[in-house]
């Protein structure tokens, strides 16, 4: 850190403070990746005891578009190690980036947009300080990430040059994406538009690496997660390929600063233009006014479905030149006569995943304004509190049935394309819909939670989708107890196309989504209006 | 008189903080009334009790012959509302904020947010992410006071306007009384209360302190006197209602109770009066008074500063 009066002036007490403010937040992402780390490393290591068993996944999974979709590049297979890898790489590629992106966000954009970083920048804390801060408290935690991921694997068994470097391999990605939020949060003028751009760069990051290692081409190295997974732990063990993640990790943060000193404090590279001096007819209710906040986040979510529709449909074409009929195949795919039903089956279930995601969001919506005081002012006029929240959860539950509606169809219609089969289209889309009373339960929960325990309710609704993306990716292979992956509301949803549809199930569902939208609103009948 | 704000014995705790310890407060309809402390006092909280955003734990609460808490959406039809700290929607224009929280209310005048919209000088075109401090409550103002309300809730709402503004709100309070309609006007800028108020409540650590019409309060104040005599005043120390007299040969300065004027200046007359200045009492006195033994040997240049700050 610079002792003089520059530019950096105060960094150091600034990332003290932060890493104060983080005490809980930062620690936690990495005990929940150590602790997904050991679940993968002792499940894997429990399903592959022979190298039997190890031979039968290399013929099957390793060569499915759709295992390679969601995992890594089919590489090291002949080793359990190399299947941790393969399996889990691209999920933990996630977890790093989401806690790198919202970590650089919390603490460079959404400062400012809340006025507290012009209360700092008006003491002797250089112009760069705050955001040097934000990056050096990242890569902190993209360190700890490395280390934790790297210690849970060697503890649990597997060989630790390759635990640590794959610890490593994920923390880079951690700091590549801790660069890609640090330019974000300079060009966009919101911490939501920050957060919502580095999102769009980690998706555009997994279809690019997805087309590279189903096609076999070199697209992967256009993908930073690509860099991460050439790595190729617990097999061919290359450091180099991370050695151009550190590249970006040093280039991305200049590049960050140039943009800062071409930019107001508060602003964005973007110079807001006048709006409407009036209200349209449609702003005019509670309704109104949530889908007039939610409308621009619902776009980008359904944008990103149907990419990933078009693309995971798309490969629906690969995944006829399969390898057919072995049992060790139905451990990562429901079980089905039809490899390209149980494909089609799988993606689909990421796209409810994502979709519940968004009915979370959309819900906790709620709390951010009631949290921000942006509630009280429309509560204070002729406009109750159920009808309120009621109108937040419409969109949530809407937008969430419509995303599941678009990134089914999208998905239909390309996998129709690919394979030939016209009728897909339809199919797809109805089992998009299946998902719609599981994802209902989601944003239900959410509900709840905020109305009993509004403070801790988008931390608690967050958890609950961790739990539900793990159990659904998770649960069928590691054989897991029933009652663990019967807690998902996504286990009670038949994987459509491969399974039919029941009705019963989804009765049962819709019944418990009820119920907790209900007890949300009763809650927050009775609570009083807390703001933070 | 009917009564439009009815609390006796009001209390709200948050964990182990008790906000507010049986707060008393009446407002008659059709009056501009003031309710003065200083920050952290309990006015924000009192408020949110009163539009039903907060429960009380204890006490009676009636707003407008109805219950805050259960009748809040019919009751909020009839009043309109400024926070004390606006936060808008970052990507929404102030004319649409305005547009909004009027139709939401209900009543809602469009000829008189042009007029509002041109005398606070607000550029509704402007997104709220852009407004300053004082532009997002001009929001808030602009849209309560172009609404329709019996009752006008007034959270500190000059706290972020000019002086030109100010002018224009103070306006706007006369107006609504003239119509009147019942104001309560929550502020730590007594200034601002002398100058529209009919009566002021003065709270402090949740209670209510003081209560009554500006005469009757400043009845309670002291006037500071000074004088100069043909010869040198003896016993004033010893009348009462007199206090901190500096005197300085044939000049004296005191303060004096107000009950006790009439026998101060009864007595002065016996020394032969050359000149004699008297400071009307001010709610600030008051306020000192009632606040003072929080600050240290409250000197009066800075005291002051430090009930506003």
């Amino acid at each position: 850190m610079s002792t003089g009066e520059g530019t950096r002036t105060g960094s150091g007490t600034l990332l003290a403070f932060a890493l104060r403010r983080d005490r809980v937040r930062l620690p936690v992402w990495v005990a929940g990746g150590a602790v997904l780390m050991a679940v993968q490393s002792t499940g894997n290591q429990a399903v592959f005891g022979t190298p039997a068993e190890l031979a039968a996944f290399r013929a099957t999974i390793g060569s499915n578009a759709a295992a390679i979709a969601l995992g890594g590049p089919p590489v090291g297979l002949d080793t359990i190690g190399g299947v941790v890898a393969f399996r889990s790489s691209f999920v933990f590629t996630l977890v790093a980036a989401l806690m790198a992106m919202t970590t650089v966000v919390r603490h460079t954009r959404a400062d400012e947009e809340a006025g507290r970083t012009e209360l700092v920048r008006a003491t002797r804390v250089g112009r760069h300080a705050p955001l040097l801060a934000a990056v050096a408290l990242s890569a902190l935690g993209c360190v700890a990430l490395a280390l934790g991921l790297g210690v849970a694997a060697a503890v649990t068994g597997l060989p630790a040059g390759g635990a640590f470097l794959f610890g490593a391999s994920i923390g880079a990605l951690g700091l590549v994406f801790t660069g890609v939020a640090a330019v974000a949060a300079q060009v966009t003028g919101s911490a939501r538009a920050a957060l919502g751009l580095t999102g769009t760069v980690f998706g555009i990051a997994a279809v690019l690496r997805a087309v590279g290692d189903i096609e076999g081409n070199g697209w992967s190295w256009a993908s930073p997660i690509g860099w991460s997974q050439a790595a190729h732990p617990w097999s061919d063990d290359r450091w180099t390929p991370l050695l151009l993640s550190l590249a970006a990790a040093v280039v991305l943060p200049v590049v960050a600063r140039a943009l800062l000193d071409h930019r107001d404090l508060g602003a964005g590279l973007l110079q807001p233009r006048p709006g409407r001096p009036t209200a349209t007819r449609a702003l005019g209710s509670p309704l109104g006014l949530a889908w007039r906040l939610q409308r621009g986040a619902l776009a980008g979510w359904a944008v990103g479905l149907v990419v990933l529709g078009l693309v995971y449909g798309w490969f629906a074409g690969s995944v006829e030149d399969l390898l057919a009929g072995n049992a060790a195949i139905r451990q990562f795919l429901p079980s089905s006569a039809d490899l390209v039903d149980s494909y089609l089956a799988t993606t689909l279930s990421i796209t409810a995943l994502l979709a519940g995601a968004y009915a979370v969001a959309a819900a906790l919506r709620a709390r951010g304004e009631e949290a921000s005081g942006r509630a009280e002012p429309v509560l204070a006029t002729a406009t109750g509190r159920v009808r309120w929240l009621a109108s937040h959860l419409a969109v949530a539950l809407a937008g969430s049935a419509a995303l599941l509606v678009v990134g089914g169809a999208a998905m239909g219609l390309a996998a129709a394309a690919a394979v030939g089969d016209g009728a897909l289209a339809g199919r797809l889309v109805g089992g998009a819909l299946a998902y719609v009373p599981a994802v209902w339960v989601l944003a239900g929960a959410a509900a709840a939670l905020f109305g009993l325990l509004p403070r801790a309710a988008a931390a608690l609704a967050w958890a609950a989708v961790a739990y539900v993306v793990v159990v659904t990716l998770f649960a069928e292979s590691f054989d897991w107890p029933r009652w663990v992956s019967d807690a998902s509301p996504l286990a009670w949803t038949p994987s459509v196309p491969a399974e039919a549809a029941t009705a019963g199930s989804a009765l049962g569902l819709l019944a418990v989504a009820a119920v907790l939208l209900a007890a949300g609103s009763a809650g927050f009948r009775r609570r009083d209006l807390l703001t933070e | 008189m009917t009564t439009a704000i009815s609390v006796s014995g009001l209390v709200k705790t948050f964990g182990s903080v008790r906000a507010l310890d049986g707060l008393d407060l009446e407002v008659g309809t059709g009056e501009v009334h003031g309710f003065l402390g200083p920050n952290g006092a309990g006015k924000s909280t009192t408020i949110r009790v009163l539009l039903g955003l907060l429960r009380a734990d204890a006490g009676r609460v009636r707003l407008l012959d109805g219950d805050p808490w259960h009748d809040a959406v019919a009751l909020h039809r009839r009043l309109a509302y400024v926070p004390g700290d606006v936060t808008l929607w970052p990507a929404i224009t102030g004319g649409e904020a305005i547009d909004l929280l009027g139709r939401l209310q209900g009543g809602f005048d469009p000829t008189r947010r042009a007029e509002l919209l041109e005398r606070y000088d607000l550029d509704p075109r402007k997104k709220a992410r852009t407004y300053s401090k004082g532009n997002r409550q001009k929001v808030a103002l602009v849209a309560a006071l172009a609404s329709d309300a019996e009752l006008y809730v007034l959270d500190e709402p000059t706290s972020g306007l000019d002086p030109l503004m100010e002018a224009a709100f103070r306006d706007d309070v006369r107006r609504l009384r003239h119509e009147g309609r019942t104001v309560l006007l929550s502020s730590h800028i007594l200034a601002e209360a002398e100058a529209l108020c009919d009566r002021v409540s003065i709270i402090r650590h949740g209670r209510t302190v003081q209560s009554g019409s500006l005469s009757e309060l400043r009845h309670l104040t002291r006037t500071a006197m000074a004088v100069e005599t043909v010869r040198p005043v003896t016993g004033l120390a010893d009348l009462p209602g007199v206090h901190d007299l500096r005197a300085d040969g044939s000049r004296a300065r005191f303060d004096a109770d107000t009950d006790a004027l009439d026998g101060v200046v009864r007595h002065l007359t016996g020394f032969g009066i050359r000149s004699l200045t008297s400071s009307p009492p001010t709610l600030e006195e008051l306020f000192l008074r009632h606040y003072g033994e929080d600050l240290p040997e409250a000197a009066p240049d800075h005291a002051p500063e430090a009930v506003r700050s």
